[in-house]
């Protein structure tokens, strides 16, 4: 864009005052940057604009009458709406209720007549094991015939199973009393060894006793003699005190 | 706090719910009703638009899929409900025509709006000054061709964009300037002429 006001081009002339008039509007901010890809700053926009108002009347005059409008808007209120919203009868589709629905009449109709023909049809269903059957007057013959094969798979099945089951009964029975004796068996067992066992251990305990008893008498004796002698020897007695003294025996 | 959404407003509507329509009108029924009367000169004129442009939105509510502000849509319709108000006003002239020779006549003419009744907290020197502001703003725009018209009312009246005007006249962003700059050329020779300079 030019610098001088007077070199604008008429296109580049508009451009400054749509952006003038976009910016008092609040469409946008005044005169933005580079918005026309000239490079010219906001303040060199600015200042071509004023000069524009100045030096060409053509410009100032749209201007003038932009600003004109925008306060003729600003100083003009809005004339109130006369009451017209009663006059107009806007088409609302009404939602109408389910049971107001206008095929129920036709849909109970086809439901009667589709009963009346399930009666005369002889219409039946059944409910047999988790199976449902459904059919037209009497269960056919080759039905029949099947469901006599099932009833008597079934009997037979149920009496094998029976058998099996006293069968097996009868052998726990048998595995029952047999954990039993044999349990009784390994108890005794199990008392009567445990009974010598602890019997020859407070043997070998009397015995171990006994010897123990036995080295302390020796230790004693010899304590004895070793003191007797000692006295002795200090009071003066003679080798026979020594001697009757070193004769006694363990047996005494 | 509470209130709705434009969109919202516009779902609840199409399921039927009358509130949700009316509170929609009563947003919006001012800025069509002063839009139309801009446009046509006269506030029996502007009654029959506002109701044209509000039963064809009515019927035209499905087709609304939010993408836009509602009131771009709205102010869309209103332009094309306004064009056919006139092609039907007026079927002897083109839209290119309709303009300078309709205007003047009807803006001065007893069906005008009626700029009497009292504005809410307005003293009576402002009521006085927004009538007569009102009114040079009706002769003004009633002589400019419906084109021009349609422009100067958009952008200065319903303060919309260059690019939202363009969406909604269905033509480019340049050729809505164009016809602004133009518009204001008219508006200039037609103050010259009424105050005599």
């Amino acid at each position: 864009m030019a610098t001088n006001s007077k070199t604008l081009t008429q296109a580049e002339k508009e451009t400054l005052f749509y952006e003038w008039l976009a910016s008092a509007h609040g469409d946008a901010p005044a005169f933005a940057l580079g918005d026309d890809g000239s490079g010219a700053s906001s303040s060199d926009k600015q200042q071509l604009f004023e000069q524009l108002c100045i030096e060409d009347k053509e410009f100032a005059e749209r201007v003038e009458q932009a600003n004109y409008l925008n306060l003729l808007k600003e100083t003009s209120a809005d004339a109130e709406v006369p009451n017209w919203q009663d006059k107009v009868n806007f088409p609302f589709v009404e939602k109408t209720p389910w049971w107001q629905w206008q095929g129920m009449p036709a849909a109970s109709l086809c439901c009667s007549v589709a009963a009346i023909l399930m009666v005369l049809s002889g219409f039946n269903f059944k409910v047999d094991e988790g199976r449902l059957s459904v059919g037209f007057g009497d269960s056919s013959p080759n039905t029949n015939i099947a469901l006599l094969i099932d009833q008597k798979v079934q009997e037979k099945l149920d009496a094998q199973q029976q058998a099996n089951q006293a069968l097996l009964a009868q052998y726990v029975d048998t595995i029952q009393q047999q954990q039993l004796q044999t349990s009784t068996q390994l108890t005794e067992y199990l008392l009567t060894s445990s009974r010598t066992e602890r019997r020859e251990d407070f043997a070998e305990l009397i015995k171990f006793v006994n010897q123990q008893r036995y080295d302390d008498q020796v230790f004693y004796v010899r304590q004895l003699n070793e003191l007797q002698t000692e006295i002795n020897m200090q009071t003066g007695a003679g080798f026979d005190v020594v001697r009757q003294v070193s004769d006694i025996r363990l047996d005494e | 706090m509470f209130e709705s959404s434009d969109e919202q407003l516009v779902q609840k509507a199409l399921k039927g719910n009358k509130n949700a329509w009316y509170s929609l009108l009563s947003s919006y029924e001012k800025a069509i009703y002063n839009y139309a009367i801009r446009m046509t000169g006269n506030s029996h004129d502007a009654a029959d638009l506002m109701q044209e442009i509000f039963l064809s939105v009515f019927n035209s509510l499905a087709s609304y899929k939010g993408t836009g502000s509602f009131k771009a849509w709205l102010f869309r319709i209103a332009h094309f409900r306004s064009m056919d108000f006139f092609r039907r006003k007026r079927p002897d002239l083109s839209l290119d025509d309709i303009g300078a020779e309709q205007g003047i006549l009807e803006s001065s003419s007893s069906q005008s709006v009626d700029l009497n009744k009292p504005l809410l907290e307005a003293s009576p020197e402002q009521h006085l000054q927004s009538g007569q502001s009102q009114q040079q703003i009706l002769s003004l725009m009633q002589t400019l061709p419906l084109k021009q018209r349609t422009v100067i009312e958009l952008k200065f009246f319903s303060q919309f964009t260059f690019d939202e005007i363009a969406g909604q006249l269905d033509i480019s962003s340049n050729t809505v300037k164009s016809r602004l700059y133009a518009a204001l050329a008219v508006l200039k020779t037609k103050m010259e002429v009424e105050h005599g300079h």
